[in-house]
């Protein structure tokens, strides 16, 4: 198909699918376990905003100059245009065609961007661009991933960028490429990051777990005080389990797509989230891809119904 | 020097001094983009996001939820500033230390401590 590459049968190419989506079928093919999905190219971005009305006055309103006060007015702008444009129909009927393929294309969705500059070791855009869990049905899916190319354009994002100009980088928006991964979701019971290096104090002798109750993005977005656990690298052993308060985790919404933010009971809270047989699969994990990339890795994975699944996997940009 | 608050420290720089700005919006953000230099940001949940603009300018970043493993931290690290996550200020008001003199400081087991400056 033009627009999308399923994770499982395409090569990694990190122009087409931006830096996460080709690190994920990377990890495919380590034969690691990832939620099925496919990537909508960097290509549909670019066509998307070249067929549209609108193509002229981007271009316009990103070759000026302008100022951080006018960033608000400026993002309001480019969204609507986006939000307003209807998606190429070409794009569309892959989607649907993509998700009759799936093997559960009934399921909720996750649609996560990718961004083309996103998870190198140069730039730090992490938690810039935006990521939309639990899309409940199709028409969803293709408002989150206008909603995820919109991101581009958010004022946190023209702001990075004005500030990059200002310090005479290379990178402008030009230079960057959206790709949108679309993905089952996982409804995880534990989710959280594992670092197969100590970042805390470099030990690379040891691997570092932060883990939680939910869904992870509770974790990377400093919603909770997650668990902690210290495990030896070369051979499995916990060396340290420090109990944090998982205050709060994150479900799917009932009613609609998306989710929702919900305070853990006592019960939850005082027990640890990890069981030694799961640090146990995690420690593998680590192993695992540490081997393959050949340097330390940040993974993000989630468990459910007691099967490991590996979200991301990027290296660890620690000095 | 009066302490008022302790979590994990998690970056590879553990020491630095500076003024103290509370953030609570990207409006703050914007508004303190020609002044960043060497502040000391002070956010609640999603920083990472939010000070994604200026995390290139400040000298540390004090959050008062979150671990290790998030966003914010990997940044921190990336530009080798001094971050506190999960910071407990007790009944200290948070808008209350907006433009004060602060020391961050890093003691046994990552212990991230929080000073007021005098």
């Amino acid at each position: 198909m033009e627009h999308i590459n399923f994770l499982i049968t395409s090569m990694p190419d990190s122009v087409l699918q931006g830096g996460k989506g080709s690190n994920l079928i990377k990890l495919i093919k380590l034969g690691t376990n990832i939620p099925p999905g496919y990537i909508i190219t960097t290509n549909s971005f670019e066509n998307f905003i070249k067929a549209s009305k609108f193509n002229d006055k981007l271009t316009e309103l990103l070759s000026k100059p302008f100022e951080s006060n006018e960033i608000i007015e400026h993002s309001a702008k480019i969204i609507d245009m986006i939000i307003n444009t209807q998606m190429p129909e070409s794009v569309i009927n892959e989607i649907k065609r993509g998700h009759i393929l799936l093997n559960e294309p009934n399921s909720s969705f996750a649609v996560r961007s990718s961004a083309s500059i996103e998870d190198t070791t140069s730039y730090s855009f992490a938690g810039q661009a935006n990521t939309y869990l639990f899309q409940k049905n199709i028409n969803d899916v293709i408002k989150s991933v206008k909603k995820c190319w919109a991101s581009l354009y958010s004022p946190q994002a023209l702001l990075y960028f004005l500030q990059m100009k200002k310090k005479n980088d290379i990178l402008s928006l030009e230079n960057v490429r959206m790709a949108i991964i679309i993905q089952e979701m996982i409804n995880s019971s534990v989710s959280g990051v594992l670092f197969t290096t100590n970042i805390l104090n470099n030990n690379h002798d040891e691997m570092l777990i932060n883990s939680s109750w939910g869904l992870g993005e509770a974790i990377v977005n400093n919603l909770v005080n997650p668990d902690m656990f210290i495990l030896q690298k070369d051979e499995f052993k916990i060396i340290q389990k420090i109990l944090g308060k998982k205050e709060r985790k994150s479900i799917p919404n009932s009613v609609r797509s998306g989710t929702v933010i919900i305070d853990t009971n006592m019960q939850s809270r005082e027990k640890f989230s990890l069981t030694d047989d799961q640090l146990r699969q995690l420690h593998e994990l680590g192993l695992k891809a540490e081997k393959a990339f050949n340097r330390p890795q940040d993974i993000e994975w989630a468990f459910e119904n007691g099967k490991l699944y590996t979200l991301q996997s990027r290296p660890i940009t620690t000095k | 020097m009066k302490k008022i608050g302790e979590g994990l420290s998690c970056s590879s720089k553990t020491e630095v001094e500076g003024e103290l700005i509370y953030i609570q919006s990207i409006n703050d953000v914007i508004d303190l983009l020609d002044e960043a230099e060497d502040k000391i940001c002070l956010v609640n949940e999603a920083g990472t996001t939010t000070l994604g603009p200026i995390l290139s300018d400040l000298s540390g970043v004090i959050c008062t939820t979150g671990g290790v493993g998030s966003h914010l931290v990997l940044v921190s690290r990336e530009f080798e500033i001094p971050c506190i996550m999960n910071l407990d200020i007790g009944s200290e008001n948070l808008a209350d230390l907006n433009r004060k003199q602060v020391k961050i400081s890093t003691e046994n087991n990552n212990k991230g401590i929080l000073y007021l400056i005098n």
